[in-house]
């Protein structure tokens, strides 16, 4: 559909899709104020594919979810930065971005499931167990492709039909549809919407399309449910697809083929991805660039290759330490010691500094910024900063080879 | 196939349910006193009574009578309705066609208030509304109804004057056919817009009063399984396919939630059944429940036995079809195991 | 399976440890369920309900010979509340309104404490045989309770006391008979979940009696739902037993809410509203308190089934 410039597809081109700049995200609790994420930056270039990893609660899912203002609020807070967006025309004409965080809602509502699409982790929950697929894939062509389903009327399309196209048709006009003169059309714009449900839906390899259109989720196994999510997401064309641990929930079996689909869907639509992921071996894969997250903020932002060979954050470290069949041959894991902090009302620190075997007494009571200056790269840790900026001696900061990659 | 299987199982308890029910109906009309305490009269010789007990079977056996009674009950002979003066079966359809016409306006007015309370509250969970919508939804349930259709009186009747009590006009009821004795309908079929009218007018407010507390338990019901399904994943999946906040409540989330809402109709219907008792006597509705609060105060065991019977089974048929809605409304029950 | 060496200790259950730390346990449950002010506020009013049955002898004159019938004072019928020596109006017939909320929480509360003990007994030990006996009397009891539970509670009570005809003690017997039914499900449905339960098999090895088995396992865990049923009985015993009143199953006079109710019906289009509006008030208030507690208790001791 979209005039693809092949020169651009392969080429490492410096055009950003959306670059995140000091994210906070904040829930007022009973309790206190929680920093789920709390001064996130990066940024994800046009046509790559940006891990974010972490464990669980290190507030990678809000993060992803922000990008969609999909965070309730209350309790939740948007406490401070932004997420700067830039759709196809703006990154083709060098045109100014969007913050996510600001735009109005109707924008924003333009911009989900149309520019921006997300996959979540559980199909099975992601899915109105009351609505037919069928329902449910043809809701984002009603909401965001009604000139195209309009095509066959050359413009002409009576008002009824066209606010049915919009879903904006009222009860009395869903009555009218039953009758001439209206049925015929209606059912036409029907037929054009089923078309492009079944286009979509065969483009994730689904073999029966016109089948799995009158199923219910509860009749389809877990790995066809993500496919009808993928389809789904991809059906406008996104710039940027949020894949948030779209496998966590799926056979082992079927991973591998979920994971192969999304991957080639991406090239063919020339999508950004930001893949959310607890799971190392798994983000490896797919990434072509890796930020891993800890405790809401960002520790170390590298390639794959530079994150895997030579990890420069202590946590990253540790947790490439705790995978299996990587820095150990068989079996042992090395788990890291301590648990990840509370994250209610913290005061400046790092945050990793409790389980941290390198951490001074800086690192209680300073918070890291995010920096590539030393270690070639964006790492977030004292060892790698400037004593003099910091005002202490070059001898209070943690021991970390500090050479360049 | 299996939601037909589902229903056939809760048929087959059904006549268990209906002769249990017709034995406690027809032990409380042997045991509980005298049968035929209404057509006594003080200038009866023993002899007389002895007649009438015979007539009447008094001196078989229980099980016999009761034999006796069930086939009469089969036949359709539910025996003579002391307080109208005629035979049950012959006042009975006057009479629930008044009371279905309240009941089902009530029901009308509890489904549709319920439903838009509760959606009205539960998306707006933890807020003042929503605040508000639990205080009302709680103390429904604690309200005697005998006291709210008082307090409701004195306010739309004796002091606004909104709202006349009674079932209609006394002209313009004769100014019509009742071929169906459902006013509103008859008045239809009349093609009479002022005994429509009139019909309605004097609906509203005994059936607001009645669905009250029905309201109330949908309300509450509602508002709890709304509040749960938006935490769903799925209405964060509907808004992030770029869904306005309408669609994703109304197409979504409601939908959802109306699936555990539909069980506590079935409730909320019990609840209309025993205040119609009360709501007719206050609002002088010549309806089943009315006809039953003149039995009791006679003693008239034909009526009462006939009001009991026909409640009942009333009850149950409207619960098998909030099951059997539930069951297809919520395919997972049945076919997810 | 025969282990005779089975330790003993996981047969007593928090329930029923020392007595110190049972009392600290429900010192906290205390705590919890007063935190949430609506709980609060039902236990509050019911408490202020209950003091006005008690305090009622002291603070009106009690009527002689029986201080549950309505005194009638034939000088002021019809009086409106504010009236020197009526605060709260009378009646048509010279009945003192405020005479009859205050003897009214009385007659509420002895109805309703009947009400709850009766069935409660009766409940537990319906419950009691369907669940130890098993097989054909469970099968038996249980389609009663069904066929119990397929009639509107209101509409059951109501033929049951119209048969018997009109008295106040028809109306306690006639809820009797209906309110039962819930306590027995309780029992039984516990009974049958403690007899799945391991740790009864082994103490059944062990040759602990049934009784045993009740008083460790059976009843500790049904105190629990049966506490909030009762609760919740409390308030709608008295919602049900003041509409068969108001429908005239009391004995006219008897300072009971929904006979008052009754009784000042009439006068209402005379624009008479009082003596109506107050006694009707008092089951609104009663009936509300006891629902708000219930719920509250209910949220806490048993969040599983929380309502909210």
């Amino acid at each position: 559909m979209t005039a693809a410039a092949p020169a651009t597809a392969g080429e490492k081109t410096a055009a950003l899709v959306a670059s995140v700049e000091d994210l906070r995200v904040h829930f007022e609790l009973k309790a206190g104020v929680l920093h789920a994420v709390d001064g996130v930056s990066f940024d994800i270039a046009d046509g790559e594919t940006l891990g974010l990893v972490g464990e669980t609660g290190c507030g990678k899912s809000v993060t992803a979810r922000s990008f969609l203002r999909l965070i309730p609020t209350p309790p939740g807070r948007y406490a401070g930065g932004r997420i700067r967006f830039w759709p196809k025309e703006a990154r083709q004409s060098g045109g100014e971005p969007v913050d996510l965080l600001q735009v109005p809602t109707s924008d924003m509502l333009d911009i989900r499931g149309n520019r921006i699409a997300m996959i979540f982790q559980d199909p099975g929950k992601a899915l109105n167990p009351a609505l037919p697929i069928r329902e449910q894939v043809a809701e984002v062509f009603y909401q965001h492709r009604t000139e195209d389903l309009l095509e066959a009327w050359n413009g002409r399309a009576p008002r009824p039909i066209r606010r049915a196209a919009s879903q904006r048709a009222g009860k009395l006009e869903r009555l009218a549809f039953k009758f001439p003169p209206l049925r015929s059309q209606s059912k036409r714009l029907k037929r054009r919407v089923d078309e492009l449900v079944g286009d979509a839906l065969a483009e994730t390899q689904i073999h029966n399309p016109r089948k799995i259109m009158a199923s219910y989720p509860h009749e389809l196994s877990g790995g066809m449910k993500q496919r009808v999510m993928i389809a789904q997401a991809l059906a406008c064309n996104p710039d940027l697809l949020i894949a948030d641990e779209p496998t966590t929930a799926l056979d082992v079996t079927i991973q591998a083929r979920i994971l192969e689909l999304i991957r080639e869907l991406q090239h063919a639509h020339q999508t950004s991805v930001l893949y959310i992921s607890h799971d190392l071996s798994l983000v490896r894969r797919i990434c072509d660039r890796i930020a891993v997250m800890y405790a809401g903020r960002i520790a170390e932002i590298g390639t794959t290759q530079q994150v895997f060979h030579d990890p420069r954050h202590p946590y990253t470290q540790g947790l490439l330490a705790a995978v299996p069949s990587f820095a150990h041959r068989r079996g042992e894991l090395a788990a890291i010691e301590g648990t990840v902090p509370e994250l209610i009302d913290p005061d400046p620190s790092c945050r990793f500094h409790t389980r941290c075997a390198f951490a001074t007494d800086i690192c209680g009571r300073v918070d890291p910024v995010l920096d590539g200056r030393v270690a070639g790269r964006p790492v977030a840790c004292h060892g790698y900063a400037s004593p003099e900026e910091l005002g202490v001696a070059a001898a209070e900061l943690p021991h970390l080879d500090r050479s360049p990659a | 196939m299996q939601i037909r299987e589902y229903v056939i199982r809760r048929l087959l308890i059904l006549p268990l349910i209906l002769i249990g029910t017709s034995l406690i109906v027809f032990t409380l009309g042997r045991v509980g006193g005298n049968p035929i305490a209404i057509y006594l009269e003080h200038e009866m010789t023993p002899e007389e009574v002895a007649q009438l007990e015979d007539r009447y079977g008094l001196n078989d056996s229980l099980p016999e009578q009761y034999v006796a009674w069930l086939g009469g009950v089969l036949r359709g002979d539910l025996g003579f309705s002391g307080v109208s003066a005629a035979p049950v079966m012959d006042v009975l359809p006057r009479r629930l066609a008044a009371t279905l016409e309240l009941s089902i306006a009530a029901a009308i007015v509890a489904i549709s208030m319920g439903i838009g309370l509760g959606t009205f509250a539960g998306a707006r969970r933890d807020r003042l509304p929503d605040h508000l919508t639990r205080v009302f939804a709680i103390s429904g349930a604690a309200t005697p109804i005998f006291w709210f259709a008082i307090v409701m009186l004195i306010i739309f009747w004796v002091y606004l004057g909104w709202f006349p009590v009674g079932r209609s006009d006394a002209t313009i009821f004769a100014s019509i056919p009742h071929p169906t004795g459902v006013y509103t309908i008859d008045a239809v079929l009349a093609g009479s817009w002022t005994a429509f009218r009139d019909a309605i007018w004097h609906l509203v407010l005994p059936a607001v009063t009645l669905g009250y507390g029905a309201t109330a338990i949908i309300t509450r019901m509602m508002r709890s399984s709304l509040a749960e399904e938006l935490n769903e994943d799925y209405v964060d999946a509907a808004r992030a396919k770029g869904l306005p906040e309408r669609l994703v409540l109304r197409r979504h989330a409601r939908r959802n939630a109306l699936i555990p809402t539909v069980t506590v109709i079935g409730l909320g219907f019990g609840f209309l059944l025993q205040g119609s008792v009360v709501v007719e006597i206050i609002f002088i509705w010549p309806g089943l429940g009315r006809w039953m609060a003149d039995a009791v105060l006679r003693g008239d065991q034909a009526t009462i036995m006939a009001y009991v019977l026909f409640t009942s089974i009333l009850f149950l048929i409207v619960n098998l079809i909030v099951d059997i809605l539930y069951a297809y409304l919520d395919r997972r029950v049945v076919l997810g195991g | 399976m025969v282990d005779t060496a089975a330790p003993r200790e996981p047969l007593t259950r928090t329930e029923s440890g020392p007595l110190a730390v049972r009392l600290r346990r429900a010192g906290e449950l205390t705590r919890e369920v007063l935190r949430n002010p609506t709980t609060l506020m039902g236990l509050i009013v019911i408490v202020t309900l209950i003091s006005l049955a008690f305090l009622a002898p002291l603070l009106t004159e009690p009527n002689r010979p029986d201080a549950y019938q309505m005194p009638r004072d034939w000088g002021a019928t019809n009086a409106p509340p504010g009236t020197p020596g009526h605060l709260l109006g009378t009646t048509s017939t010279g009945g003192d309104v405020l005479y009859g909320v205050l003897w009214g929480a009385r007659t509420s509360l002895r109805m309703s404490l009947i009400v709850v003990g009766v069935t409660m007994t009766v409940g537990t030990i319906m419950g009691s045989i369907a669940g130890f006996i098993g097989g054909k009397v469970d099968e038996f009891i249980m389609r009663i309770v069904d066929v119990l539970l397929a009639i509107p509670e209101l509409i059951f009570a109501l033929a049951i006391a119209a048969v018997l005809g009109p008295s106040f003690a028809n109306i306690i017997f006639a809820l009797s008979v209906v309110f039962w039914v819930k306590y027995a499900r309780i029992i039984r449905g516990q009974i049958i979940h403690v007899k799945h339960n391991e740790y009864v098999d082994s103490a059944r090895v062990i040759g602990d009696s049934k009784l045993n088995i009740y008083r460790k396992d059976v009843l500790p865990n049904s105190v629990t739902p049966v506490v909030v049923q009762a609760t919740l009985d409390m308030g709608n015993i008295v919602l049900v037993g003041a509409t068969l009143s108001f429908i005239g199953l009391a004995e006219a006079g008897l300072a009971e809410w929904g006979v008052l109710v009754s009784e000042g019906q009439a006068g209402i289009s005379s624009g008479r509203w009082w003596a109506s509006t107050f006694p009707g008030a008092m089951v609104f208030l009663w009936a509300l308190a006891f629902n708000l507690l219930g719920d509250g208790l209910r949220d806490v001791l048993d969040p599983r089934t929380g309502g909210r």
